[in-house]
């Protein structure tokens, strides 16, 4: 990541339908300042869980972003709630989830419940804007199983979680066995590097 | 190993961020910066109500343990995270964070702390008040105190005595 803030790259939001939930007015008023400075003319604010799930029922949405809501985590359970809906396409959405403070009890909860990206609160302009662009790309991979319905979680192919064997079918053990077949030949492997001539 | 559906879904806001027009990002975060601004008068209301009933509430928690209150007062001091910073007052930020650890390692434990409690809200009113006229290394070292403060209760096998 690391967007420049005076960078002359453009973007366009102006026909972005974006889904705003937020109980605290001071919080809302934060998003909605940023947003509108990002040129997003459609929000829809909702203020409690059950008037983000009749929008997203009604409305295209292109973005969620949602707040955790306090210790209860209703955000993370609304999240959860969208991705199992099958409303689509909003139950594909890009979601960023802001929090002010995760307790320890519900950290799993927030990594579980199939948002693109949680934010720490808090907030400011380029770090929202950075997350946007980030969670909007095209080509990620989405995951439909009986506990988790979301993004993929792994950005990076780093093996499989220390001390495990893995969950998929192609995870690869951590460690590399003995090698089964000879080595290449160096002829091939300089074969292969080498530059030829191709006609097109 | 339940059935897994991996699948790559279209993304909508990717094609409309590339549509011509729009603004470029450093408008577009000095247009965004200029809103927050605005802002400022409303937020440093709110953090003084903030304050208010953060106090108020713990002062209504006696020596022992109150579920009901810490989750109150958690409530209390947790939602306004990241309006501090609106004001340029990153520090109270980072004191109402401190101070939501401390409550929820609290919670964890089932205890109380009123010392522990009582010194970030001091901190929280200073900071609030005085922090245009105080000096970083001083800020800086506020911030470090009520870390350690809530830090040690961030493990029971720790837990201060």
């Amino acid at each position: 990541m690391g967007l420049n803030p005076e960078s002359r790259a453009r973007f366009n939001l102006e026909r972005a339908s974006v889904l705003l939930l937020e109980d605290s007015t001071m919080g809302m008023s934060i998003l909605v300042q940023i947003l509108t400075g990002f040129g997003v003319k459609t929000l829809h604010r909702c203020e409690n869980v059950e008037e983000a799930q009749a929008t997203v029922q009604k409305v295209e949405l292109d973005l969620v972003i949602a707040d955790a809501l306090g210790a209860s985590g209703e955000g993370y359970d609304f999240i959860k709630w969208l991705r199992q809906s099958r409303i689509e396409p909003n139950c594909f959405a890009p979601v960023l989830l802001t929090a002010g403070h995760t307790p320890r009890d519900a950290v799993s909860k927030a990594r579980d419940c199939g948002a693109h990206f949680i934010m720490a609160k808090p907030l400011t302009p380029i770090t929202v804007l950075e997350r946007i662009l980030w969670i909007s790309k095209e080509g990620r991979r989405f995951v439909e199983c009986d506990t988790y319905m979301g993004p993929d979680r792994r950005f990076k192919n780093e093996g499989v979680p220390p001390g495990t064997v893995g969950r998929r079918r192609d995870d690869l053990p951590a460690v590399v066995g003995e090698a089964e077949t000879p080595n290449m030949d160096q002829d091939v492997i300089d074969g292969l590097m080498k530059t030829r001539r191709v006609e097109l | 190993m339940s059935a897994v559906r991996i699948h790559i879904p279209p993304v909508r806001l990717a094609k409309l961020l590339r549509t011509p027009g729009g603004l470029p990002v450093a408008e577009a975060v000095q247009r965004a910066g200029a809103g927050l601004e605005s802002l400022k008068g409303e937020c440093l209301t709110e953090l003084q109500s903030v304050l208010d009933s953060a106090e108020g509430c713990a002062a209504r928690v006696g020596a022992a343990y109150d579920p009901a209150l810490l989750d109150e007062l958690y409530a209390i001091v947790a939602t306004p995270i990241g309006i501090p910073s609106v004001c340029g007052l990153a520090s109270v930020d980072t004191a109402l964070i401190s101070l939501s650890d401390l409550l929820d390692y609290l919670k964890g434990q089932q205890r109380w702390d009123a010392n522990a409690v009582a010194v970030h809200l001091r901190a929280f009113r200073l900071l609030l008040h005085t922090e245009g006229a105080a000096d970083a290394a001083g800020t800086q070292a506020i911030l470090a105190g009520l870390r350690k403060v809530s830090q040690r209760y961030a493990r029971p096998e720790t837990a201060a005595e």
